[in-house]
Parts: C-alpha cells; sequence; structure tokens
C-alpha cells in the first residue's frame, strides 16, 4: 500500500525590502543585499502571479530591465534563466548577480528612471501547509490535481525543489518511491513552466496520468 | 473597493475562483484561530475604506472570527486637520500651525475610542486615528496601520509628525510598493480589490446592458470607447478626446466619458464645463454625469464598450481599471502606478504615454479584434487570480498570520505535519 501523497499550499504576503533599484547599478546592489525571499518572489513567484498566462518574461528582473530600462540584451539574458536549475536560492541569486555583473561591466552608459518607474524589491513571508487533500493511487491522483489550487500547484511543481533541495519535484519523487511509475515521474518532471502555463501545466499532468492509467 | 454593502458569503466566491482557493483561505482561517479583531476608522457612513468594512466584517465573521468596527469622533476642527492632513500627504500644498497639530492629538487623547484588552488585532485606517497607538504603550496585541493613500509625495511636515506614530505600530499596509516609506516596521502590500457579486461587475444580459444605454441616450450603433473617471484634470478627458478625434481619421465610433463631479467640489464643475465644451456637439461624444449609486450603468457602459481607456496622469490605483478587465476588455492605461501594475503590457492590455500612443493603441485594438479579443480574457484572468474579494481577504488573513509570528523568518509551516509528501 503506496504511502498517501499530501497536498501542501504555499500561501504568501508580500512586504517592501527597503531596497529598490532606478539603474542597473541599483539594480545589482539589490540583488546582493536583499533576503533571499525577495529572489524567490521576483524569480520563482512571478511565475505563480502570471500563472494563466506565458508572457515574453516570466520573472520580475526581465521584466523591468526589457520593459522600464530597455536593455534589451540584458532582459534577454535574465528572461533565459531558468530557475529550475537551481535547488538553493543562494545559487540562483549568485548566477543573477553574475549575468549583471558582466552586463554592467560591459557597458558604458546607465539609463536612470524615474522614482515612479523604480524597481521595488519586494519580499515574501510564505506560509505552507496542507490543503486536506490526498492522494494513494493515480485515480486519486487524477482527482486531486483537478481540484488543488494554483498555489498547491506551484508549491509541488516548483517551490518543493527549492524547499527540500531536490532536483525533482516532490510529486515526481513520489511518484516514483511510491508507486513504481518511474516514467510518469520523469514525464511530469521536465514540465516547464517557462513553456507553459500552471493551467496548462494541470492539464499536461492529468493527461500523462491519464496515460499511465490506461 | 467593491462597490456595494451586499453582504456574501467566501463560499458564494467559488464558483469563479474554484472550491480549492475558497478552502484553501478557509484552512488559512483555522489555523489563525478565533482572533478578536478591532478596526477603527473616522465614519461608518460613505467613503471608500466604511464601504471595504461593509463587506469585509461579516465575510471574517464567517470565518469564525470577532470583529468589532469602532470610530473615533470628532469636532469639525479634527475632521478638517484631518482632511488638511490627508491633502497634504497626498502632495497637495497646505498651511498648518502648531496649534493644528496639537489639536489633533489633543482630539485624539479625548475621542479615540477604547480597545478592548482581549483584542488580539487591531487595524487602524488611515491618519484619523493614527496618533491613538500612543495611548497604549503596553499592549500585548497587534496594531496594523492601514493607509489608503499614496504617500509617494507626502508633504514632509505633516509625514514628519505621523511617522513616530507609525513608526510604533508591528506593521503598515499600503495598496502599491511606491507608496510605502522607509519604516522600521514590515510594509505589507496588500493592493484593494472588486466584488465580482456587486451590482457594479455582476453579470448583465446583452439585452440589459442595451437597456441601460438606451436610457442613458447611447445608442449601441458604433465601436464605443469609454473612460469612467470622475471629471478631474488628473484623469485628463481632454487628451481622452484628442485621441478620439485621431482615431475616428479611421474608424466610426463613439466617446464615453462617464464619471461624477461632486457638488462641493467647485474644480470637478468646472472640468465638467470644460469637457463638455471641448466636446461641442458632436454626436459621437457622451458626457455622462453619473450620480455616485450609478453601479449597474457603470458596469452595463464597461460591458458595452469595445476599449476602455483610462488616460490618468495620477491613479491611486485604478479599480475602473479592475473592473474593465474582470468584464474581459483590453484596457489602455496609462504608464503609472496601479494601471502598471495591473496591465500587463502587449499581453492583456497596453500602456501608453501620450495621446498619441492612446490613439494608436485603440486603433489597433480596433483593426485586431482577434487581439482585443485575447487581451480581454488574460485581463480577465488576471483579476480572477489577484484582484477579487477571496484574494483580499487571503492577503488579510495573512497580514494576522505575520503580526502573529513577530519574526524575521520568511518561511513558516503552520502545520504539525511535515511538509513532505
Amino acid at each position: 500500500m503506496a504511502k498517501p501523497f499530501h497536498f501542501f499550499t504555499e500561501q504568501g504576503i508580500v512586504y517592501y525590502s527597503g531596497y529598490k533599484a532606478d539603474n542597473l547599478r541599483s539594480l545589482l546592489t539589490g540583488l546582493r543585499g536583499v533576503p533571499s525571499s525577495s529572489i524567490f518572489y521576483h524569480l520563482y513567484h512571478s511565475l505563480l502571479r502570471r500563472h494563466f498566462t506565458t508572457t515574453d518574461y516570466m520573472n520580475d528582473f526581465a521584466q523591468w530591465v526589457w520593459g522600464v530600462l530597455w536593455q534589451k540584451t540584458l532582459g534577454e539574458k535574465l528572461a533565459s534563466f531558468d530557475p529550475l536549475e537551481f535547488t538553493r536560492l543562494r545559487d540562483a541569486r549568485a548566477r543573477l548577480i553574475e549575468i549583471v555583473d558582466d552586463y554592467v561591466g560591459e557597458t558604458e552608459y546607465f539609463l536612470r528612471v524615474s522614482e515612479e518607474q523604480a524597481f521595488y524589491f519586494l519580499c515574501i513571508k510564505s506560509f505552507v501547509y496542507p490543503t486536506g487533500v490526498s492522494a494513494a493511487s493515480l485515480p486519486e491522483l487524477m482527482q486531486a490535481i483537478q481540484i488543488i489550487s494554483p498555489h498547491s500547484l506551484f508549491y509541488h511543481l516548483i517551490e518543493s525543489r527549492l524547499r527540500l533541495r531536490e532536483p525533482s519535484n516532490d510529486l515526481s519523487d513520489w511518484l516514483k518511491t511510491e508507486l513504481d511509475m518511474p516514467d510518469l515521474a520523469a514525464t511530469i518532471n521536465v514540465l516547464s513552466p517557462y513553456e507553459y502555463n500552471l493551467e496548462e501545466l494541470r492539464n499536461k499532468i492529468m493527461a500523462a496520468i491519464q496515460d499511465a492509467i490506461k | 473597493m467593491p462597490s456595494s454593502n451586499n453582504k456574501h458569503h467566501l463560499k458564494d466566491y467559488a464558483p469563479i475562483v474554484t472550491a480549492g482557493v475558497i478552502n484553501e483561505i478557509e484552512e488559512l482561517a483555522r489555523l489563525l484561530g478565533p482572533a478578536k479583531i478591532v478596526n477603527v476608522n473616522s465614519t461608518k457612513e460613505g467613503g471608500g475604506v466604511a464601504e471595504i468594512l461593509g463587506w469585509f466584517i461579516p465575510i471574517l465573521e464567517d470565518l469564525g472570527m470577532t470583529i468589532e468596527w469602532k470610530v473615533i469622533t470628532g469636532n469639525t476642527e479634527f475632521f478638517t486637520i484631518t482632511k488638511k492632513f490627508h491633502n497634504a500627504l497626498h502632495g497637495q500644498p497646505e498651511e498648518f500651525t502648531q496649534e493644528m497639530f496639537d489639536s489633533y492629538l489633543d482630539n485624539v487623547g479625548k475621542n479615540a475610542p477604547p480597545i478592548p484588552d482581549d483584542a488580539d488585532f487591531v487595524v487602524i485606517h488611515d491618519p484619523q486615528p493614527v496618533a491613538m497607538i500612543a495611548q497604549y504603550p503596553n499592549r500585548s496585541n497587534s496594531w496594523a496601520w492601514r493607509c489608503h493613500i499614496d504617500l509617494s509625495e507626502a508633504d514632509l511636515r505633516v509625514w514628519g509628525f505621523l511617522r513616530p506614530f507609525v513608526e510604533r505600530y508591528d506593521g503598515a499596509v499600503f495598496h502599491l510598493p511606491q507608496y510605502t516609506k522607509n519604516l522600521m516596521s514590515p510594509q505589507f502590500i496588500l493592493p484593494p480589490a472588486i466584488d465580482p457579486l456587486a451590482p457594479k461587475n455582476e453579470e448583465l444580459t446583452d439585452d440589459e446592458v442595451t437597456a441601460i444605454l438606451y436610457r442613458l441616450g447611447v445608442p449601441r450603433d458604433k465601436r464605443i470607447i469609454l473612460q469612467v473617471a470622475r471629471f478631474d484634470r488628473l484623469k485628463d478627458p481632454f487628451g481622452a478626446i484628442r485621441a478620439f478625434k485621431l482615431i475616428r481619421n479611421w474608424y466610426d465610433c463613439r466617446l464615453i466619458l462617464a464619471g461624477g463631479s461632486a457638488t462641493d467640489d467647485p474644480e470637478s464643475q468646472a472640468v465638467l464645463a470644460e469637457v463638455q465644451d471641448m466636446a461641442g456637439d458632436d454626436p459621437d461624444i457622451h458626457i455622462l454625469n453619473l450620480p455616485p449609486d450609478s453601479h449597474r450603468e457603470i458596469n452595463a457602459l464597461q460591458r458595452a464598450a469595445a476599449v476602455v481607456i483610462q488616460n490618468s496622469r495620477r491613479e491611486g490605483f485604478g479599480l475602473t481599471v479592475t473592473e474593465a478587465m474582470w468584464k474581459a476588455k483590453p484596457v489602455v492605461g496609462t504608464d503609472i502606478g496601479g494601471i502598471r501594475h495591473q496591465i500587463i503590457h502587449g499581453t492583456s492590455g497596453f500602456l501608453i504615454h501620450s495621446v498619441e500612443g492612446l490613439a494608436y493603441r485603440i486603433r489597433q485594438l480596433f483593426g485586431n479584434p482577434e487581439m482585443a479579443r485575447r487581451f480581454g480574457i488574460q485581463a480577465r484572468e488576471y483579476v480572477r487570480n489577484n484582484l477579487l474579494v477571496p484574494h483580499h481577504i487571503r492577503r488579510w488573513l495573512l497580514v494576522f498570520h505575520s503580526l502573529k509570528q513577530k519574526g524575521n523568518d520568511d518561511l513558516i509551516t503552520l502545520s504539525p505535519q511535515k511538509v513532505t509528501p
């Protein structure tokens, strides 16, 4: 009998970090100084806030650099940054700093924008708790995936990698270890929020489970 | 802010935001426990804060909280001074004397409502009662200051006077990051919300929309461009008319400027007269000066519009943008404050910086109905997932949880259960 998979959720309240950027240098200062939860909010949580759409640039740093500073090259570099490559926020932060620092080193002119257009580094205080939904088999998992909130989906597909410091998400881990379904686990694990929005991901997961049930 | 005091239950919103989202909010409330929350503002009648508390309190009570709503009283002098505070915090020039500050403190000392010892959380709204925290130096409960004002250009003298009181709170709550100040205590960002079940946002049939527009004297024979805003220079209705004239070289359409002009605000009367003068006798420009309770009329106008615009120079949050987005309308708005916060440029609408840009983007939407439709769908989904009543309730519950924790940890597990499957 498989150990059931308990669905958790993450709900967060946003607060101002005290850092804001009006050019690339102050962006760099912020990236170096803000608490980790600010990196998490702007890099990862942005996927949840715009989960119904796949915009050109899913993380907030890329959006601001492209849309406000009009630094297209850096905007692209930041946009191509895949947060799922990292299991530690400190590593994600280090890579971000490296990208911006390299660009700053190559650039002569720094556009400064008004206070109104500044980038406000926000932090997020996250509360993680069980939803009361669980599954112990594929049919139950199918039902659960249908009803859980986008926050819960986000937590298991994206955030769990960071919290558990594992390269795969915890749902895939459970499929592999408890249900002995490594193929289904692998299919779900490679679904990227950069290619699909969360609702599309939900549908993809359900389709994959359906295939596995057949 | 939701435009009605209709009392709804949280579960009423499940068909809109999904049962999964509602269940998680209920669980968040259960984990907080049966807290007692005291709200203090300056009036129970009229104004945005009273409107919010009107729907906010019944829902929290439904979730097992005990809520008290108290008001600070005062004489005419007190409210004259706090009105000047309000204006100055918005960046408008006002004259102050030391006597005014002393009088304000004297009134707060005498007329602030008592806070019961067993209150878990105290939420003080806006500047009028802010100083009353000084009367509770040994308090053991958590206090939050809810600021509904954009402080980005606050008068330094007034802010300098109020700041020591604000610093005593356990947290401050603002609509947008741009409205925050550098404070020692946490500054939570909590945007306002609209009520999808209120008369201003509830579903209307196409026949109802047509009937309401007929009553307002607006035929539905051409595409409609709509701006809903009070008649105020900061909403730039003149720019909207100029943009409309540029568009009409290409498309046969109508412009509706719908709003109100408070009788006690001579400036708005003057702006309305100027707008009417600029519109002249053009039969395709409709200037609708509507009473404040015209919720269904605004609803119908927003639903009838092909494109909604918000040509504001300054905007608190821009809930008229939220309302239009909820009705799946593509919105073209100026790239400022709350409008920028809501519209994803090129995905759910357009952000613009000039009259010419406004005209260009409307033309683009007229010429590409499929794009307009797609933007509308994205806009509605953004509001569904971020700016409806349940999200507002959820965020407040999270503020209460944060105040309860009091620590610096940004990851809190609200469960004895291990956070792994």
